[in-house]
């Protein structure tokens, strides 16, 4: 058990080229705040020397929507977790995510909580709901969870937009969630860059959990009740628990995604938490290749990048008209990629 | 007691028009056991095709209903030769993902194209007895079917209680619609070949059936029938790129309330979805009512499909939930 768990530290494992290359990879991932800032500025200083203005974005833009990917990222490892697993369809992922910004937003705001007794709170108040949703659904398969969880999202986000004595405000707006303060250290998280760091290491602690238990005896059992569940029942597989965990780990992971939103956004409207924004981290789950973690990093990072272009465009070049462009894209990725590609297109199934 | 025969009025209509979306849903999940998620987007489609025909193209009325019905019948064709036929052989969830991934597409080219404010029919273009009645029309009671004005849009029965023309007219043409469809169901051939095809479609094409064919009609009189209710929305409300997955989505609680797969079913279903939010946004009190309207779909789905998925008038079919 000791030297399965020192494994993922083990770079034994790893080839000395994609030793390096993780090195590099770390590096760039590390910098890439610095590298935006002096980096893509100081181009655009220089170009202005000439008089060329290129409709390049500032470094502090680049940073931002990173910040919005990483979010992303998240989300789509947490989402991974009832898809890519257990392979059931969750449509209603957009859920925990409110549950999450909206724990958040509410207990700092209304509350006076710190952010870092928030979170917890949030995390924990998300599970508690992934297991109350799974509870009623264990029996079902296919579409019809898949139909629960969309109903059960936007049931959620027509209570937000209606329980005015709860929320505070119409349409579920939560405004002026304040900024986030180190303990001890009196350092404000305001700057986008501080942002940037603040969600690194939650997605490093999310890629952890979630690597550490695909590798577990629990991943195992999760992947077994993909494949077949009757068969995995009757290896003794105990199929509600699992499942259960499955929903909780998965809720928990979401609701961390929407806390760290609340205060990144500093509001937070129930127009956000659309049915649309499940469908969109759920593409990112299946163009990545279900059931892998880096499968669905790279798909966060694919989607994220080509939604913010998608939407910088219209603004960019004053085209209003094209604003729903981005969503008509993922629609399009999401055909193709079932007709296509099923298994994604990046990675196999990794079982 | 007015109150009440008013809401009945409108529980009517709103249930006429989800009977005639829901059966879209309906027929599609009984044939292949796909929820054709994008079949709101033809629904939204075919109001929005009947909009431009009457607006840019100066059809009349009563030609660009028909014209809108064909256009969205023959989208339903190309959405199930585009994206559905090249996986039917596929999981079942892919199939999902693909009806949700062509149903956003179909929602932003509409948004795309007519923008995203909601829009309404025009009512001048529309025969005068049709139109929308102004919400301070007050129509003198009428006593008789002799002293019936059709100069005006509604009839009322008692002060409060009137029936626009438009709303009985919708009521009648989905009576007609679904005793036409009841009858295609269950008398003629290809109504017999849908009917095998939802029993086994293997066995039906082994019978010498063409399969693809009959999906095909399916698709086509779904459709059809979807987009003739968005001319109705249209009408009543207002046209808007989202309609489609509102309406859409509570007609499909019909399909589910009434058994999926199960046409009559989704006709009652359609009612009774129709009262339940009708009567929901009426008597719940508190602005409850009011502000989870179209939650009142979503919960009734969620509660049918835990407590019983095969639906009140559905049979079990065993392999499924």
């Amino acid at each position: 058990m000791v030297q399965n768990s020192l494994s993922f530290f083990n770079t034994k494992v790893l080839k000395k080229s994609s030793l390096s290359k993780y090195v590099i990879l770390c590096l760039f991932v590390l910098f890439f705040p610095g590298l935006m800032y002096y980096g893509l500025d100081s181009i655009s200083l220089f170009l202005s020397k000439f008089n060329i203005y290129p409709p390049i974005p500032s470094g502090d833009y680049i940073v931002y929507i990173t910040v919005q990917v990483c979010v992303y990222i998240l989300l789509a490892i947490g989402l991974n977790i009832v898809c890519g697993y257990t392979g059931l369809l969750d449509l209603g992922y957009v859920g925990f995510y409110l549950i999450g910004g909206y724990t958040v937003g509410l207990l700092m705001v209304r509350q006076g909580f710190s952010y870092w007794l928030a979170l917890p709170i949030a995390i924990i108040h998300g599970a508690g709901w992934g297991l109350l949703r799974g509870a009623p659904t264990l029996r079902l398969t296919g579409d019809y969870f898949a139909i629960v969880t969309f109903g059960f999202a936007e049931f959620l986000r027509i209570a937000v937009k209606n329980e005015i004595w709860l929320i505070g405000d119409i349409n579920g707006f939560v405004k002026e969630i304040p900024s986030v303060t180190i303990p001890f250290t009196g350092i404000e998280l305001k700057e986008n860059w501080h942002h940037y760091y603040h969600i690194l290491i939650l997605i490093a602690v999310v890629i952890f959990v979630s690597y550490r238990l695909q590798h577990s005896r629990v991943g195992r059992a999760w992947i077994a009740i993909r494949e077949d569940e009757q068969a995995a029942a009757s290896m003794g597989i105990n199929i509600s628990r699992y499942k259960s965990l499955a929903f909780a780990i998965s809720a928990a992971l979401g609701a961390i995604g929407g806390g760290f939103l609340a205060q990144f956004w500093g509001d937070l409207s129930a127009k956000t938490f659309e049915f649309w924004e499940s469908i969109l981290i759920l593409c990112m789950v299946i163009l990545g290749g279900k059931g892998s973690i880096k499968g669905s990093i790279i798909g966060a990072i694919f989607i994220g990048f080509l939604g913010e272009i998608l939407r910088f465009i219209p603004d960019q070049f004053d085209l209003p008209e094209l604003a729903g462009a981005r969503y008509l894209v993922y629609g399009i990725i999401l055909v193709l990629l079932m007709r296509f590609r099923p298994d994604g297109l990046i990675f196999k199934k990794s079982a | 007691m007015d109150e009440f025969l008013q809401q009945l009025i409108n529980a009517l209509v709103l249930g006429g028009i989800y009977a005639l979306i829901a059966v879209g849903y309906t027929m599609v999940y009984g044939i292949i056991q796909l929820i054709n998620f994008a079949h709101g987007e033809v629904f939204m489609l075919g109001a929005y095709f009947a909009f431009t025909l009457v607006t840019t193209f100066h059809f009349p009325f009563w030609l660009a209903v028909p014209i809108s019905m064909l256009l969205c019948a023959g989208f339903g064709l190309l959405m199930d030769y585009v994206a559905y036929r090249p996986i039917r052989d596929a999981p079942r969830l892919s199939a999902l993902i693909t009806a949700i991934g062509v149903s956003i597409a179909l929602q932003n080219i509409a948004r795309i194209i007519w923008g995203a404010k909601p829009r309404p029919f025009p009512s001048e273009s529309l025969p005068s007895l049709l139109r929308q009645p102004a919400p301070n029309e007050t129509p003198e009671i009428v006593f008789s079917f002799l002293s019936i004005d059709f100069t005006q849009a509604n009839i009322a029965f008692t002060e409060n209680v009137s029936l626009a023309y438009l709303d009985f007219f919708i009521i009648i043409l989905a009576i007609i619609l679904m005793v036409a469809l009841n009858r295609l169901v269950s008398l003629t051939k290809i109504g017999k070949a849908m009917r095998a095809c939802a029993q086994n479609r293997i066995a039906a094409n082994l019978m010498g059936i063409n399969t693809n064919r009959v999906i095909a009609v399916t698709f086509a009189i779904g459709s059809s029938l979807g987009a003739i209710a968005g001319v109705m929305v249209g009408i009543r409300e207002y046209i808007e790129p989202t309609m489609g997955y509102y309406k859409g989505v509570a007609a499909f609680a019909a399909a589910v309330l009434g058994g999926i797969g199960n046409i009559t079913g989704a006709m009652l279903g359609g009612l009774l979805i129709g009262f339940a939010e009708v009567f929901g946004a009426g008597y719940i009190p508190y602005g409850y009512g009011s502000g989870y309207r179209i939650a009142i779909a979503y919960i009734v789905m969620i509660i049918v499909i835990i407590i019983r998925p095969t639906g009140l008038f559905g049979k079990s079919t065993g392999h499924r939930a």
